[in-house]
């Protein structure tokens, strides 16, 4: 009872340290590979202000769309996969679904869409799946995922028609979805949003200037302690708290700096990698003094 | 368990830590019968206490947790608990019902590694800029992934 009552989650944290100039500096490769980011945050220290060619790049985030009420079998349309899923120029994911009760659809870049279903659903839409790995002991979540790219899943042929019976039919899933095109591909989208409610949306940029900000030294603080102050940096967690304060204990890793004044900016929405990757080697080329711009 | 790759000339230096993360973050909401009551921090803090002293007794109630950050108008709240605490801190606010009469619910909206809550197990990256010597260097805590 005592060891099930203190077991935690298994974690695991990769820390990397260099230049950007490395050759082993992976943060582009890293970024490149993530298709659903949410938000991105820049903490820039001894800054009051981000530069005006910073300034565009915050502002000049490709913008998304929302759809209400999406019956995801459009997803399968023969136009919509020739103009926009087989060109990998389209990614999307389903909106204010909870990935632990609701049924969830994601459409990756390269063509993989992927649904994450109830145990009833899964039952219903009749196509073949396996069990989540996120399942503890009973099987109540099934993922269902195809590449849309295969030659199996053809329009016409036989697992594209089962799937599209299935989602059309059967299951009858439908969904708000939030879709993001790459830059250039936003034709692609019109035929199908033309037929739904849609919104378009531009990620949000918010900036707030600290001052006085306790500040942990990178080299010598542990990866943990960190990540941990980056986040109540970003979160904007109180980090100055007395040994006898009986609300929180936290407080800023040892050894630290008072900087006199930082910058944080932060972007959020469906973001793009490649907005991400523009953002990252304009912040590489930043020439750089105390005071910025 | 760490893995770390020393600091070569050229200053690159990857540590890899599995099942290291001292802490878990939870975002809560608490929903109250009566919509128009509203709790202080220290309140809220010490219902929660009580709430682990019902459940698990006196050295329930002995385990530390830290409101990190509190909004009155929402009654929602960043906790910080050590990881092995999270079950007990957890089954605590699920199994809460009343305060001081009125019906209530802890709504446990996110729980992360991570301070920066704004989505759930997916793979994180932070950038942190730090200037020495004028060098521009990438400081980066990333890859932070669940593992089944």
């Amino acid at each position: 009872m005592c060891a099930d009552l203190s077991r935690t989650p298994r974690t695991l944290l990769v820390c990397d340290r260099s230049s950007f100039l490395d050759h082993k500096n992976r943060v582009s490769s890293q970024v490149e590979q993530l298709h659903f980011i949410y938000k991105v945050s820049v903490l820039l220290p001894e800054c009051n202000s981000a530069s005006s060619s910073l300034d565009s790049v915050f502002n000049s985030f490709t913008s998304f769309y929302l759809i209400r009420k999406l019956p995801i079998y459009e997803l399968l349309d023969k136009d919509f996969l020739q103009s926009a899923v087989y060109q990998g120029s389209v990614h999307g994911l389903s909106f204010r679904t909870r990935i632990d009760e609701d049924n969830c659809v994601a459409l990756m870049p390269n063509g993989r869409l992927t649904l994450s279903l109830d145990k009833d659903s899964f039952e219903l839409l009749g196509f073949e799946g396996k069990p989540s790995r996120f399942n503890h002991r009973s099987c109540s979540r099934f993922e269902v995922s195809v590449d849309l790219t295969d030659s199996s899943m053809a329009p016409g042929g036989r697992g594209y028609l089962r799937l599209l019976t299935g989602l059309k039919s059967h299951l009858q899933l439908q969904t708000d979805f939030l879709l993001s095109h790459h830059p250039g591909g936003g034709a692609s989208l019109q035929a199908l949003l033309s037929r739904y409610d849609w919104s378009e949306h531009k990620p949000k940029v918010s900036r707030r200037c600290l001052s006085n900000l306790v500040c942990p030294a990178p080299r010598s603080c542990d990866p943990h302690s960190l990540l941990e102050w980056l986040g109540a940096v970003d979160a904007d967690v109180r980090c100055e708290n007395s040994s006898s304060s009986f609300l929180s204990s936290f407080v800023c890793p040892e050894a630290n700096t008072t900087l006199g004044h930082a910058l944080s900016v932060s972007v959020s929405g469906l973001l793009l990698p490649h907005d991400v990757q523009r953002l990252i080697q304009e912040l590489s080329s930043l020439s750089w003094s105390p005071g910025c711009p | 368990m760490t893995s770390v790759e020393e600091a070569e000339p050229s200053g690159f230096q990857r540590v890899v830590l599995t099942n290291a993360s001292p802490y878990q973050y939870l975002k809560i909401r608490l929903v109250l019968e009566d919509e128009r009551s509203r709790l202080s921090d220290v309140e809220l803090k010490s219902f929660i206490i009580a709430g682990l002293k019902s459940l698990h007794g006196e050295v329930g109630a002995a385990l530390n947790f830290d409101v990190l950050k509190y909004d009155e108008e929402s009654l929602t709240a960043l906790l910080r608990v050590y990881s092995r605490g999270l079950v007990k801190l957890w089954s605590s606010l699920t199994l809460q019902g009343f305060y001081q009469n009125q019906a209530c619910a802890f709504r446990v909206l996110q729980v992360s590694r991570f301070t920066g809550i704004s989505s759930l197990e997916e793979p994180l990256i932070y950038l942190l800029f730090h200037v020495t010597q004028k060098k521009r260097i990438s400081h980066f805590p990333h890859y932070c992934h669940p593992l089944p």
